[in-house]
């Protein structure tokens, strides 16, 4: 694996694309009937779907009932088959639990709680194929499912990786990128009003190119919330206009 | 178990934080005290940060390589928060709150490559070293993650492996006692940073104390070295915060961990002169014995600026008092009158009788600054210093 | 420091005192807490200073720091639930109290009072054995408030232990009286080890949160000038 070339003297990355271009994003949403919201979304190669059910009432242990905001509940998972060798993963180990906690989180600062006291929302999301850039691909299909099951947000939440190589800040990561060993840097962002709910950094990043990185990790969430909100959009004209036709 | 913060204290420590003030005194970036201890065994330290206290061990054993890297030895970290160090602490299971503390340190420490794995490599495929660092936390009062990185990377520094020999197809584990110890090759020291974020990002403090973390937004860890690398950043908590506050946090942090890696140095050049020398060294030295331990606090320079209210400069109030004094015990009766401002509910009144003492008049020093009349108290007095002198010979 | 003081008075758990207390007195004694018979025998299970009161009663004054109710103190809690006709309190015991919404002065069933989760309230344990659950009153018999009631929310609530609470309603300390002198202040002391206060700054409350905490260990004497040190202004002890 060592020696391979990440930016080639042209500026061009292993899979083709310039340091500032994202992959490939094609979404769906409603794709469930069951749940009251569901996404699916693909990043290039990596997929991820996403189910929320809720509001509703708390199940589990009644000790976690908030009196004045709703309890948001998540779990991540992925698939067997979503790595390049089969490996089953246990629900419980540390770094699925890390990443759920971390969703919650981010959920949390981003739906408006107050609204359901007493309540419980919960969000699934499981990686169908993993190509680096898992959380945000989660947290991406996860805003578009809640945003097709109704919830209040005060906005998209939209996520991205970036990275640095050879001086260069990279942006949305592959996983050959990221296995390389280099600084990974992960933020999950409102786009309309530039607040950052969720801020992650990986491996030894110099503090001067510190802002270089980051500049370039919230381009790309601008990019995908274009995206994302054209998905939206289009999705709800269609519906709507089928409403109007009967 | 779930504790339940008033609303009375999330207001007052909101409305001190906003107007720059922090409970022990502090300012907001300063940090509480932090002392380091060595033990006598190679590896072992106790670290505090103000009444937090993390106890860190490391030790190594030669095992097989994983097959992903067959060169590379290997290390773990881990942090168990047992209920002796918080009743919010349960015992079991791991909460999430103590999933992320271990995610932080593995990440600070281990994913940042501070240690040299590859020199932990003894024969390639066959056998390596595998390093643990065993941190246990034994008593909480905010800040544990801070407090855990320090530790961890204290004791990393002060470990000593046994040499080891390979010739051809001999490998042979020098004991103690044959060969000197060698020492962990280690990059540099990764020193995380906590932050807490109050009213939705508005105000930021370092190094939060228990009280302060109860009513706090959110956090966010930032873990560098003194050569200016960002080794871990993570920002958690329901907040949403700009890109300026970020590169601010960043910017505080540097100064943070050039004094921490300061304090870890000299507390290794102390341990290794006393090491040295052969003078008596180890945590039974370190500790201060005949002493009250628990509920002493330790001397804090609160800042006080006399604020009177706009009705006279500092030095007429110094003249006040002072007239109180002479005129005597007449003065102090007639003292402040505090009113009562609401009657009904939310009254502050006389309280009752105090069961416990000697019973006299009402005592009603639950209030108002009012008449107390003051008995002849020789008696209870002497009992009362006497409570003090009991506490040391317990 | 007190001279009187000896390593005489100091009991320790399983120490056979009924000699001790016939020296002192020959009459009808009552025992208090860390004090019990065994047969026919006085010993003590707690270690302390052992102390007695006029009306022949006894009992060890010990560093405490976990509160367990006793009928008729008055306590500092934290609402923690509204469950049908009563308030949840949290005491710091091992359960949580039983407020009645009716047990405010001036209640109705129709006159709800107003208490929010999350309030402090005052409030006198009325019932407090160790087979029941606490239950907390906020008026006195005669149906008046008297003091008790919701602490305002402008004010600090934080935790010492038991015997620093005892030390400062006791009429001997001077602690608040010279804390008065000083600044304007409000206090209320919880028997659970819970003190209130209320200054007119934030900067005034936490000195005199500091000057609390520290007046534990120091002796009576001491206290005006560690009030002084720590205000900053002249020590005239």
């Amino acid at each position: 694996m060592a020696g391979l070339e990440l930016l080639s003297d042209q500026g061009f990355r292993l899979d083709g694309r310039r340091p500032h271009e994202l992959r490939k994003i094609q979404c769906k949403m409603g794709v469930f009937k069951q749940a009251d919201g569901s996404a699916y979304i693909e990043q290039g190669n990596t997929k991820a779907l996403a189910t929320v059910y809720g509001p509703h009432e708390v199940t589990g242990s009644r000790s976690k009932i908030e009196h004045d905001k709703v309890l948001i509940n998540c779990q991540y998972s992925m698939a067997t088959f979503s790595t390049g060798e089969r490996r089953s993963r246990s629900k419980g180990d540390r770094k699925s639990q890390e990443m759920q906690l971390h969703l919650k989180k981010t959920f949390e600062a981003a739906i408006l709680t107050q609204l359901y006291p007493r309540s419980q929302i919960d969000i699934y999301v499981q990686i169908l194929q993993a190509d680096g850039g898992n959380y945000s691909a989660c947290v991406n299909a996860a805003t578009l499912a809640i945003i097709d099951a109704g919830i209040p947000m005060k906005d998209f939440v939209c996520a991205s990786t970036a990275g640095f190589v050879s001086d260069t800040p990279i942006v949305d990561i592959s996983y050959l990128e990221e296995s390389q060993g280099g600084p990974e840097l992960v933020v999950a962002l409102l786009p309309k009003s530039d607040q950052i709910v969720e801020f992650q950094v990986n491996s030894r990043l110099h503090l001067d190119n510190f802002e270089n990185v980051l500049d370039m990790a919230v381009k790309g969430c601008k990019d995908i919330h274009a995206v994302l909100s054209r998905a939206v959009k289009e999705n709800v004209s269609e519906l709507a206009s089928h409403m109007n036709k009967t | 178990m779930k504790v339940i913060v008033s609303a009375a204290e999330k207001q007052f420590i909101n409305s001190a934080i906003a107007s720059g003030k922090r409970l022990d005194g502090r300012d907001t970036y300063d940090y509480r005290k932090v002392r380091i201890t060595y033990g006598t065994e190679r590896g072992c330290c106790e670290v505090q940060v103000g009444e937090t206290r993390v106890l860190a061990q490391t030790s190594c054993e030669v095992v097989k390589p994983s097959g992903a890297r067959p060169s590379e030895g290997m290390l773990h970290i881990n942090l168990e928060l047992s209920p002796m160090a918080s009743p919010t602490f349960e015992p079991g299971r791991m909460s999430s709150f103590g999933v992320e503390l271990n995610r932080l340190l593995e990440r600070s420490v281990r994913e940042s490559k501070a240690v040299d794995t590859e020199s932990l490599c003894i024969v390639v495929g066959v056998k390596v070293w595998q390093v643990r660092v065993d941190l246990h936390a034994l008593n909480f009062d905010g800040n544990l993650l801070d407090c855990s990185s320090i530790a961890a990377i204290a004791s990393l520094h002060h470990f000593r492996r046994p040499e080891v020999t390979v010739s051809g197809e001999q490998v042979t584990i020098h004991s103690l006692e044959d060969r000197e110890p060698v020492a962990l090759s280690i990059h540099h020291m990764p020193i995380c940073v906590t932050f807490a974020f109050f009213q939705e990002g508005k105000y930021l403090l370092v190094d939060p104390s228990d009280r302060e973390e109860s009513v706090m937004d959110g956090t966010m860890v930032v873990c560098m070295n003194i050569h200016r690398e960002l080794c871990t950043v993570q920002m958690t908590g329901s907040m949403l915060l700009l890109k300026d506050q970020l590169s601010r946090c960043c910017q505080i942090a540097i100064v943070k961990v050039s004094e921490i890696t300061e304090v870890i140095k000299s507390a290794l050049a102390n341990d290794a002169q006393a090491r040295k020398e052969g003078r008596k060294h180890g945590f039974a030295e370190s500790k201060v014995s005949s002493r009250i331990t628990t509920g002493h606090m330790e001397e804090q320079t609160i800042p006080i600026k006399k604020e009177v209210d706009g009705s006279g400069s500092e030095d007429e109030m110094e003249d006040e008092e002072e007239e109180e004094e002479a005129n005597g015990e007449e003065k102090n009766q007639n003292g402040s009158d505090v009113k009562i401002d609401s009657p009904g509910v939310g009254t502050i009144g006389e309280g009752l009788r105090n069961t416990w003492g000697v019973p006299t008049e009402d005592s009603d020093d639950n209030g108002q600054d009012t008449i107390m009349e003051e008995k002849a108290t020789t008696e209870a007095d002497d009992k009362r210093g006497g409570n003090k002198s009991c506490q040391k010979n317990l | 420091m007190a001279a009187s003081m000896t390593n005489a008075d100091v009991v320790l758990p399983g120490d056979v005192l009924t000699d001790r207390l016939k020296e002192i007195t020959n009459k009808k004694v009552r025992l208090g807490p860390g004090l019990r018979w065994q047969s026919k025998d006085v010993v003590a299970c707690k270690c302390g200073v052992l102390k007695s009161r006029e009306d022949h009663a006894f009992w060890i004054d010990n560093h405490q720091r976990r509160y367990i109710p006793a009928k008729g103190e008055s306590i500092i809690g934290v609402v923690s639930l509204k469950a049908g006709d009563i308030f949840r309190v949290n005491i710091g015991s091992n359960l949580p109290a039983a407020l009645p919404y009716l047990s405010f002065e001036g209640a109705t069933k129709r006159n709800r009072p107003n208490v929010q989760i999350g309030d402090l309230v005052y409030a006198k344990l009325l019932v407090a054995n160790r087979d029941m659950e606490p239950e907390l009153v906020c008026i006195d018999g005669s149906g008046q408030s008297n003091g008790l009631g919701v602490l305002s929310r402008e004010g600090f609530m934080f935790k010492c232990s038991l015997h620093l609470c005892r030390k400062i309603l006791s009429p001997d300390c001077s602690l608040l009286r010279v804390l008065g002198k000083k600044i304007p202040l409000e206090v209320t002391v919880g028997m659970n080890g819970r003190i209130w206060l209320r200054c007119r700054s934030v900067n005034d409350t936490i000195c005199a949160m500091n000057a609390i905490l520290a007046a534990e260990y120091t002796p009576e004497q001491n206290l005006k000038s560690m009030v002084y040190k720590i205000f900053g202004g002249v020590a005239a002890v």
